[in-house]
């Protein structure tokens, strides 16, 4: 009885925390979008069109850190066995390739009025989409084996080998000649942008920073109903096995 | 209208879109599976 009082309280709680981190998630994409199509003044070359960086690049960060995510429990799955990592891992490669899909649309969208062309064959798109294409396969990798443990096995060796392309993608910039513009903010030195654009695009990054986490505590609770579910269905045919 | 703005528009758009598409996506699965289990677990009782 205490033990269901308990679970209850602990699952109102959690429902209460997802609850503000939707609502807190909602106010900063409000206050970023503000700041980026209002208070941000037109980029002196690129005039309006600039303004889909405030979009785009928290987009490709989120991308970043969601497959970090994703090498993180994958290492610690494999580390400890523990189904709770495995869970975090698909839940955020999920996230991850929902914003990388969405960096390259917002890429296309401005490379088409700034660059003249959608899609070129620039290293930093190229490996983008091979990122995107690493992420999908991770994702179709859990779904060939109905077997909990050994998914998960095949799942984290991927994500951790499938993680090399990150720092390929961000370093592709200065490794190779480029089309895609090189490091602005993340950069040594001072960053090479006026200061209300740079608050701007700071608002953004941590918009979608507080968004991705809200994304994470749904999918999450997804992956525990999924698999409550899956387990229910099972436990009549343990039974019968026993 | 300043020249390139519909590609703005167009970029929040499809942000709003792809966010709230899979927030909606994301909340209908829960609510599914967690019917699904109920319901499973009512049969199991039952029985």
């Amino acid at each position: 009885m205490a033990a269901t009082a308990e679970r209850a309280l602990g699952k109102a709680i959690s429902r209460n925390g997802e609850r503000t981190l939707g609502i807190a998630a909602l106010a900063a994409l409000a206050v970023s979008a503000v700041l980026s199509l209002v208070v941000a003044p037109p980029d002196a070359v690129q005039g309006e069109v600039q303004r889909i960086m405030y979009v785009h690049v928290p987009a490709a960060w989120l991308a970043y850190l969601s497959f970090f995510v994703v090498f993180v429990a994958s290492i610690a799955y494999l580390k400890t066995k523990k189904t709770r990592w495995d869970r975090v891992a698909a839940a955020s490669a999920e996230i991850g390739v929902l914003f990388t899909a969405l960096a390259i649309a917002l890429g296309m969208l401005w490379g088409k009025p700034v660059w003249g062309t959608w899609w070129t064959w620039d290293p930093r798109l190229t490996t983008t989409a091979v990122l995107l294409l690493i992420y999908v396969g991770y994702l179709a990798v859990r779904r060939i084996t109905d077997n909990p443990s050994r998914r998960a096995t095949w799942a984290a060796v991927v994500g951790i080998v499938g993680f090399v392309d990150v720092p390929i993608v961000h370093l592709s910039v200065v490794w190779w000649r480029s089309l895609h513009q090189g490091p602005t903010v993340l950069r040594l030195g001072a960053p090479e942008i006026e200061g209300t654009m740079l608050l701007a695009l700071l608002c953004g990054v941590a918009a979608f920073t507080i968004t991705y986490a809200y994304l994470m505590t749904l999918r999450l609770r997804v992956g525990r109903l999924e698999e409550r579910e899956a387990r229910e269905a099972l436990s009549p045919i343990v039974e019968v096995e026993r | 209208m300043a020249p390139n703005v519909g590609y703005v528009i167009a970029a929040y758009l499809i942000t709003a879109f792809a966010l709230g598409g899979y927030t909606l996506s994301l909340l209908s699965r829960a609510r599914n599976a967690g019917r699904r289990a109920d319901a499973i677990a009512r049969r199991r009782r039952d029985a």
